[in-house]
């Protein structure tokens, strides 16, 4: 219990007032004249203690009347449970990222979302959430506190990276449909890192309040991380100084200046160690090379040893796959000889040793089965032996990928092998306007990924077209365009492999794309991609996505998928493998996945680094956040995330309900006591 | 002056008839009826006449006309002469609410006199007395009289004790006539001393009345505590107890106030109890309708 307005009992010094009244004036006696006393006797009260006592009673009362009239302008209140009222929807969100696995940051956020829960009253609606990399709600608004607690103590620290960004989205669209007010109750650690980038995304509707409960120590502990990591899925040759290594980055959160043993661990095995100087707060890279792997799939880890005060992202997983080099299938026409070279120059150039290009001509197809290559490419090809067509449509159907470049052929042929459509138009810029530059590129596309194109477009922009066909886009996506909006790259999904058709040639006669360096880059990516073996080992991040199988497949076609979690466990079942198209990764460890086209794959899931960074959102930004609910009051809190989830109730209208009855019962006995007597005649 | 004469009042007051309880000697002819006939100019009948009649009185011009002999009578009418005595000691002076009783007094005095001479054409005087007698204006029909005596009730203001006894001497030798004798006090004192004093007027022919005025809180005192009162002829203080004014106090004032209304009556005198919470003009009023009725 507290007072909103204790300087108010202040007023008490009136309570002198009827004290002065009742013992110090009522000892007075003013004589009373009356005009002959020949009727009077002299008299002794006779009931002084009753005469008193009643007295006493009007005492009481009015000192009573004080002080509640000053205990109400006090305005006392006490502290209840926030959600009391039942009008309200408790709404608890618990956070189980990453980071929560630190100390006791999860026991303690669970314990205390468990007692709020128990303070709640027995009828008001409460919900559990979860706060992890997915927002999961784990009950409906319900009031029942057994059902609710053991949501609670269902939910399990995670692997992902929580974003109050994302919180802030669920709570306004919850807003909109619960039709009452809200009172949100996070348990979190209150990571800096989960703050987005735009605050506008945290505001809240203004039937939501929120109370922040904080389960982190307000000055961050060290913590030591593999922050990235550069490390070849795939090796075909560990003696390859490019390729055959592993390039870690060690960063140290809150951390002064140290030197840090950094191991690599392969198959369980430590196979190599560096000592590397870590500046405070900063970062520091470790080289392990060369990469001496088994063939297949390899389980790696990066660790830095030591430990810290976060122990569980002191490793950073990922897979090596090795393999011999892969041999890639050039279909090209007896007339083109440019092409092969172009694009073997290139592939050689870029993937060191990991394809070999097979090239051959039209008519040499005939008995060549194009799933013993990694991909297929068909340079200028119009004219391919109906068989070998038919049997690239069956290896494109069963996965298989075929990379298309359409040449000075499609004037006179127009139709494009396993390219579901034909050429409508061809485009000799040379003649019109002399060349066309590449003009949109979608860098988010794998063959043409890069995270950071420069002023150059990328490396695309001063490579000029000479003659390209025009070609139907419907169902295809358009990678590239050219600078009057034609189509330079699209990717098509047919069956369960992908078909890209670029609508100009690989030589130099319509384009001179092979003459730039970006050319060696797309045939590095585009051989990636279309290989597909990039995807089949590596590493990614808690809560990506692993397609299982193509959008279009059939289950009845093709067989079921098998995924193995870190834990031996399959989290699929039966009817779920069998129709399943992606599978979210959502714990830290080794994923062994078998592909529905059969191929197997496994990948190391590691937590987002973010999560490392344990530094806490200072207290301005949270009473910001509080702010940007609906109660100012909120705002005014010091310490929002102390409040412990009560709020004041004031008890004004209590106090002065009490004030205005015991007002009556004055006026009842003075009225009694002091009042005229009229005498019964 | 002008409270005197508020037109309520007297207004109340004139709707009555003032019926003297007795004629006494006067020849003016007034509203008070005489049952003697005398000189006047009002008309009352003719008599036939009788040997021994006063031939002064035989109506010669009817005479003349029947060759009858008849006389002719005239309603004779009196003077009366009032009198009042106003008790100006202090105890007069209490109130528990306006109006005092000594202005209470002086509303049923000047009420009383400007029905007299206003009205009646009696004279009228006027004693105040406490222990002793203070002022006095002897009754008379003079123009101006209705005057000197409102001013000598504006001079009556109280003092000192009250006392019958002495004065009386003086009054007596005032009353040279037979009148009306109005008292009017609050005879805080023994009814049969009160009786003893005053009954000597009524030996004298004169109709005596004594208008007793007491206050509300006078008959029914209430008291909440115990108090202490004071008189304010004597300054004598006592305490006293809520419960004896609620109970033998009423006793007492109820028994002094009955044994002077019994007393004065079985002398031949007229009483009426005034609280000064009644209207003044509804206590006249009950006073000269108990006066008609015992005419």
């Amino acid at each position: 219990m507290g007072f909103l307005a204790p300087w108010f009992f202040g007023g008490i010094a009136l309570l002198s007032v009827p004290v002065f009244v009742h013992l110090l004036r009522r000892h007075v006696a003013i004589p009373r004249p009356v005009s002959s006393l020949m009727f009077f006797e002299r008299g002794i009260q006779s009931s002084t203690r009753h005469h008193r006592l009643k007295h006493l009673v009007l005492l009481a009362l009015r000192c009573a009347l004080v002080l509640l009239v000053v205990l109400a302008f006090a305005n006392p209140f006490v502290r209840r449970v926030a959600a009391d009222t039942n009008g309200r929807l408790l709404l608890i969100v618990l956070d189980n990222s990453f980071s929560m696995r630190a100390g006791m940051r999860f026991a303690d956020a669970r314990q205390q979302a468990i007692a709020k829960l128990a303070a709640k009253q027995p009828s008001q609606k409460a919900q559990v959430i979860s706060l992890g990399g997915q927002l999961q709600i784990l009950t409906q608004p319900i009031s029942d506190a057994a059902q609710l607690r053991s949501a609670i103590e269902r939910i399990q620290p995670g692997d992902g990276h929580a974003g109050y960004g994302e919180l802030g989205r669920a709570l306004r669209a919850l807003a909109e449909n619960v039709r009452m007010p809200i009172d949100v109750h996070l348990y979190s650690d209150m990571q800096r890192s989960a703050m987005p980038t735009n605050f506008a995304d945290l505001v809240l509707p203004a039937n939501v309040t929120l109370d922040l409960h904080s389960v982190a120590n307000k000055i961050a502990a060290g913590n030591w991380t593999i922050e990235s990591l550069d490390a070849p899925a795939e090796l075909s040759d560990p003696k390859d100084p490019h390729r055959s290594r592993v390039r870690a980055v060690v960063a140290g959160f809150s951390t002064t200046a140290a030197s840090r043993t950094v191991s690599l661990v392969v198959n369980g095995k430590t196979i190599a160690t560096r000592k590397v100087e870590v500046p405070a707060d900063g970062r520091a890279t470790v080289e392990f090379a060369p990469l001496d792997v088994n063939y297949g799939f390899n389980r790696c880890e990066v660790r830095v040893e030591g430990g810290d005060a976060f122990s569980a992202d002191d490793a950073a997983l990922f897979t090596v796959r090795r393999s011999d080099p892969q041999r890639v299938l050039f279909v090209h026409s007896s007339r083109d000889t440019r092409s092969p070279v172009y694009f073997g120059s290139a592939l050689t150039a870029a993937s060191r040793s990991s394809f070999i290009l097979q090239s051959v001509s039209e008519e040499e197809t005939t008995n060549l089965d194009p799933s013993r290559f990694a991909f297929v490419v068909l340079s200028d090809s119009a004219a391919l032996p109906s068989i070998f067509e038919h049997t690239l449509a069956q290896y494109v159907a069963r996965g298989g990928s075929i990379f298309i470049a359409i040449g000075t052929s499609a004037a006179r042929r127009s139709r494009i092998p396993v390219w579901d459509g034909s050429v409508a138009d061809t485009r000799d810029y040379a003649r019109l306007a002399g060349a066309v530059n590449v003009g949109e590129v979608d860098f988010t596309h794998p063959a043409l990924i890069d995270a950071q194109p420069g002023r150059d477009n990328g490396g695309w922009a001063e490579a000029k077209v000479f003659y390209a066909a025009v070609v139907d886009p419907r169902g295809a996506r358009i990678a590239a365009r050219l600078t009057d909006g034609t189509p330079l790259l699209l990717d098509k999904q047919v069956g369960q492999g992908h078909v890209l058709l670029f609508t100009t040639g690989l030589e130099n006669l319509t384009n001179d794309v092979p003459l730039h360096p970006v050319f060696v880059a797309f045939a590095d990516r585009l051989a990636r991609y279309l290989s597909g073996s990039e995807r089949l080992s590596g590493s990614r991040l808690v809560d990506s996505f692993v397609q299982l199988r193509a959008p279009a497949d059939s289950a009845s076609e093709h067989g079921s998928v098998e995924v193995i979690d870190p834990d031996g466990r399959r989290p699929l079942s039966l009817s779920e493998a069998k129709t399943a198209q992606v599978q979210r990764l959502d714990r830290a460890g080794f994923y062994q996945i078998r592909l529905a086209n059969g191929r197997a794959m496994l990948i190391g899931v590691n937590p987002d680094r973010l999560e490392s960074n344990l530094q806490p959102i200072p207290d301005d930004v949270q009473r910001l956040w509080i702010g940007s609910a609906s109660t100012g009051d909120s705002l005014a809190q010091p310490a929002p995330a102390h409040k412990e989830g009560y709020r004041p109730v004031s008890l004004w209208w209590y106090v002065m309900l009490l004030a205005f009855i015991t007002a009556l019962a004055e006026i009842f006995f003075a009225s009694r006591y002091m009042s005229t007597q009229r005498e019964e005649i | 002056m002008q409270r005197f004469l508020d037109p309520a009042v007297l207004a109340g007051i004139s709707s009555l008839d003032l019926v003297a309880k007795t004629v006494v000697d006067g020849f003016v002819a007034g509203l008070h009826r005489s049952p003697d006939f005398g000189f006047s100019q009002e008309f009352a009948e003719y008599r036939a006449y009788t040997p021994g009649d006063d031939l002064r009185h035989v109506d010669w011009n009817l005479f003349a006309r029947t060759e009858r002999c008849y006389l002719k009578r005239y309603r004779g009418e009196t003077n009366s002469q009032l009198t009042i005595l106003l008790d100006a000691s202090n105890s007069m002076e209490y109130t528990s609410g306006p109006p005092k009783k000594m202005d209470y007094a002086r509303f049923v005095a000047a009420s009383l006199f400007y029905l007299a001479i206003h009205n009646q054409r009696d004279a009228a005087g006027l004693i105040v007395f406490d222990e002793k007698v203070r002022d006095i204006l002897r009754p008379s029909t003079r123009p101006g009289q209705l005057g000197r005596l409102f001013a000598a009730l504006e001079r009556a203001e109280p003092h000192s004790r009250t006392d019958l006894a002495k004065p009386l001497h003086h009054f007596q030798e005032l009353l040279h006539r037979r009148g009306i004798a109005i008292v009017i006090s609050d005879f805080y004192e023994d009814p049969r001393s009160i009786v003893r004093a005053v009954e000597p007027l009524r030996y004298r022919g004169n109709e005596v009345i004594l208008f007793h005025v007491l206050d509300p809180q006078e008959i029914r005192p209430v008291l909440s505590s115990s108090a202490i009162l004071v008189d304010l002829e004597t300054d004598q203080k006592i305490e006293v107890v809520p419960e004896y004014t609620k109970t033998a106090y009423r006793v007492k004032i109820d028994a002094h106030v009955e044994s002077l209304s019994s007393q004065t009556r079985a002398a031949g005198m007229d009483y009426q109890l005034l609280v000064t919470d009644q209207p003044l003009d509804a206590a006249l009023r009950q006073y000269l309708a108990l006066r008609q009725e015992r005419n």
